[in-house]
């Protein structure tokens, strides 16, 4: 079957729900344990860096005067960015009643967890002696001094780990109900183990009841906390007095990225989720269609935003702004400078095609040109702010040691590691609602059928 | 096992007018099991609202005042200026308080969850079916004596597929 046809209009019974989303839930073929042997040699070459560094000490990186900053922050507003799509596609559409979400609303999320936990890692790995992480903490200690809550850095502390807690307690509550589909087709321990998870739902009307309710509330509040999150993350910078970064314009600016980065990994990730699993009935052509639509905005938002930046810096007749920003395009970085710029403005433009927003081919490399192009857009801002500040005497160039690079690339194993045991144990679409979205579709054919 | 007819049905919509109905004739101690949120069926068991809510009122205020205590509270029990600030600087603590309201809001509100719906539960109910998780809706009426006739021939009418008397 030419199943990359399969149209949006083949409706499966409530049965058919069941068993297409749980059949990849089974046991693991050769080719799944061959992906996952890749990730866990990416996962050594990872560890085997980070521990080197830490047992050599920071100055195996690539990081020295001037910049301090390099692929590790870098790489972690990048995952941070990633995680974006994941809350935005599960609590704002699902507060916009927007039905398309259901399908691909728990890959996102799921996404949205592995994204933090790979972010998480990359200021840890960052501070170099990493037994001091727990100064970021809020305890009590001897002295009696606390974190200084006016930092940027502390509330970056607060607004990930809250973020993390929220995507994992919103996930978690949606799986329940679809825990129990799982616990009633398995037998043995597995049946011992999805029951425990689903806490032993059996959906009555009081269950689905306060469900629905507290389901509502988390994507209420998930809504402004997506928002949150990247808007204090770019005040990272932002607060700072460092030419590039000192501007009002970073919050939106960031976030915006980080909706445009998300949705294109959420594109990287089903479309061969989708071939691989079997799901062209559930994720259809319109789903990635309106996730592309997605991409353009938030592409020229970003576009509009770089433009932004390069007339405010002119417009603020700040030399030493104006300099940093000619050198930004012209200078020594000026190769990943226009790299960003083709990647995340220039490409996105495709999308404004329909045939293109329909081709799964032609969509798969364009998310890939935005996933490199949004990482290089947070290596040139921090990177080009911090290499050209404002003493000439104090500018200097970074180059990435083997070790950064070898960590960068462990961490997309990371998060694939994990991303592929979830495929395998966890229904990666919403089953129950997408029985619920079937269910009201029967009843509306059915009367369609009856007058 | 409490006495009473259990019957299970294939449509959402068959299932609400098996309830109304079964309401109507006096069988107001229904279970309901639904393999899908429906608004629907709460409606036809004249259900409105949920105390989660509560409960979620209570976490967020609960944040919010923790993240005023930890902010201007640790400020002010090591007052050291820092960044020319004031040491109880409001626009920067609002994150705080905004990050732990969020945060206790989700956490309340998912064990506001677990209480109301009394859950975790190691043995399931009687009642329950595995094909309740698939697609079939089931409606069980508590009745005994003459009664469970009655409930067994309303099942019947409202177009029941399968009817299990417990008695």
């Amino acid at each position: 079957m030419a199943t990359a046809e399969v149209d949006v209009h083949v409706h499966p019974t409530l049965a058919d729900a069941n068993r297409d989303i749980t059949r990849p839930i089974s046991k693991p073929n050769k080719r799944f344990f061959l992906l996952l042997g890749i990730t866990v040699l990416g996962l050594g070459l990872m560890f085997g860096a980070w521990f080197y560094q830490i047992g050599a000490g920071i100055g195996v990186a690539g990081i020295t005067h001037p910049v301090f900053w390099g692929v590790y922050i870098t790489t972690f507003v990048f995952w941070v960015g990633i995680a974006h799509s994941g809350t935005l596609i599960s609590a704002i559409l699902y507060l916009f009643r927007s039905g398309w979400r259901t399908t691909i609303n728990r890959t996102a999320e799921a996404m949205t967890i592995f994204a933090v936990m790979t972010a998480g890692l990359f200021p840890l790995i960052h501070l170099g002696r990493v037994w001091y992480f727990y100064y970021l903490m809020p305890y009590p200690s001897q002295r009696q001094i606390w974190p200084d809550f006016r930092s940027p850095l502390v509330m970056d502390v607060f607004a990930v780990s809250t973020y993390l807690t929220i995507s994992a307690l919103f996930w978690y509550t949606g799986l329940i109900p679809d825990m129990a589909i799982l616990r009633d087709k398995a037998k043995g321990w597995a049946y011992k183990i999805y029951g425990a998870l689903s806490l032993g739902w059996q959906g009555t009307v009081s269950e689905w009841r306060h469900y629905r309710r507290i389901y509502l509330y988390m994507a209420g509040i998930a809504t402004p906390l997506v928002l949150s999150v990247h808007s204090v993350v770019s005040w990272d910078f932002a607060l700072s007095i460092v030419p590039g970064w000192h501007s009002t314009i970073f919050a939106p600016y960031f976030v915006a990225g980080a909706i445009f980065s998300g949705v294109a990994m959420v594109i990287t990730i089903m479309i061969p989720m989708r071939w691989a699993f079997g799901l062209e009935a559930y994720i259809t052509k319109d789903h990635f269609e309106n996730m592309s639509k997605l991409i353009l905005l938030t592409s020229t938002i970003v576009g509009y935003s770089y433009a932004t930046e390069f007339f405010i810096a002119y417009y603020s007749a700040d030399p030493i702004e104006i300099e940093s920003f000619r050198w930004r395009a012209l200078g020594a970085y000026a190769l990943p400078f226009w790299a960003m710029v083709f990647c995340n403005v220039v490409v996105p433009q495709a999308l404004w095609f329909r045939k293109i927003r329909r081709s799964l081919p032609a969509l798969f490399a364009l998310t890939i040109f935005v996933n490199i192009g949004m990482w290089y857009e947070r290596f040139v801002i921090i990177v080009t702010s911090l290499a050209h500040e404002y003493e000439p005497g104090g500018w200097g160039l970074y180059t990435p040691s083997w070790v950064e690079i070898s960590i960068l690339i462990g961490s997309f194993c990371w998060f694939f590691f994990w991303f592929l045991l979830f495929s395998r144990s966890l229904p990666t679409i919403s089953i129950a609602e997408v029985k619920e979205h079937l269910a009201h579709e029967h009843a509306h054919a059915e009367e369609g059928s009856h007058e | 096992m409490s006495s009473g007819v259990l019957g299970q049905y294939d449509t959402l919509y068959g299932t609400v007018e098996a309830i109304e109905t079964l309401r109507a004739a006096g069988h107001t101690e229904l279970e309901v099991f639904s393999p899908i949120p429906s608004p629907e069926i709460e409606e036809a068991m004249d259900i409105h609202s949920s105390p989660v809510r509560i409960w979620a009122l209570v976490g967020g205020i609960t944040g919010c005042t923790l993240g005023v205590l930890l902010t201007a509270g640790t400020a002010l029990g090591y007052p050291l200026v820092t960044q020319g600030k004031p040491i109880v600087s409001f626009p920067p603590f609002v994150v705080f308080m905004f990050e732990l309201t969020v945060l206790l809001t989700g956490i309340f509100g998912l064990v506001a969850l677990l209480v109301h719906t009394r859950r975790p539960v190691i043995n399931l109910d009687p009642n329950y079916r595995a094909s309740f998780s698939v697609d079939r809706w089931g409606v069980f009426v508590s009745a005994d004596g003459d009664r469970i006739g009655e409930a067994e021939n309303l099942v019947r009418e409202t177009g029941a597929l399968d009817i299990e008397v417990q008695s």
